[in-house]
């Protein structure tokens, strides 16, 4: 197991590394709360709104499908594709954004916010958090899209699957663990 | 894996955490977190292509997977 097997850029997967350990810590944080008060915590998740979530990751998974086509398309020397897969993957961000934008809002209009109950303490913090992700990986996506080299589609398209994969792995605790 | 498989992989394993969703007790909670990893590795050897890395592959899902259960056995205490 050598460093130069890593697909990539190395530094991409430290940094991957590093998300998943960030996040890793906070819902562990959160489980391990959550034991002084098991009920609470049940009741706090129940009122979330578990369909925006699943809708959520669909819309995710598709994005990051498209940021690997434009990934592939830019390696083939594909500019065209490449850029719209970029633009895709983009805008399934903006989508994603969206529908977490309605739901906080529907949160907070319930009376739902981050100190009612420190279930939602951890929740808006692991999903703002992630959230801060998403909208930088938009910027980055865009980014790379201005001068299409394949390297840095790559490290563009990593960053998003490395968005995508904490996503599909913090949704269990979050949202469905009740 | 092509991506299209890849995606509809992904869909799929959605689908089933949402079917899942409804259900409660230990055995529940442990099947959406297979999902979750069985999701993770998806993502990590399809999309971030580390099925390619020897080795890597395992450094990134057995302590994914030993998190998992962690988080599990927190969950039932």
């Amino acid at each position: 197991m050598r460093l130069q097997d890593l697909p990539g850029e190395p530094i991409m997967w430290v940094l991957i590394a590093s998300e998943l350990l960030v996040f890793a810590a906070g819902v562990t944080a959160m489980a391990g709360v959550r034991l002084t008060d098991p009920a609470g915590f049940a009741a706090a998740q129940a009122q979330l709104h578990g369909w925006m979530a699943a809708l959520n990751t669909a819309i995710l998974v598709t994005s990051g499908c498209c940021a690997a086509l434009a990934e592939r398309a830019c390696h083939r020397g594909d500019r065209r594709r490449a850029r719209i897969g970029l633009a895709l993957a983009c805008l399934g961000g903006a989508g994603f954004l969206a529908v977490k934008v309605v739901e906080y809002a529907r949160d907070l209009t319930a009376g739902l916010g981050m100190e009612s109950h420190p279930f939602f303490t951890f929740y808006y913090l692991l999903t703002g958090f992630h959230a801060a992700h998403v909208l930088f990986g938009i910027g980055v996506l865009a980014l790379v899209a201005i001068r299409l080299r394949p390297e840095e589609v790559q490290a563009g398209a990593a960053f998003w699957h490395m968005v995508d994969l904490v996503w599909v792995l913090i949704l269990p605790p979050v949202y469905l663990l009740g | 894996m092509g991506l299209t498989r890849i995606w509809l992989l992904l869909l799929g394993l959605s689908a089933a955490t949402t079917a899942l969703a409804f259900a409660w007790g230990p055995v529940a909670a442990a099947a959406l977190l297979v999902l979750a990893w069985l999701k993770a590795r998806a993502i990590l050897c399809g999309f971030l292509h580390l099925d390619r890395g020897s080795g890597w592959r395992a450094a990134f899902l057995v302590p994914l997977a030993i998190w998992l259960v962690l988080i599990w056995g927190l969950h039932v205490l």
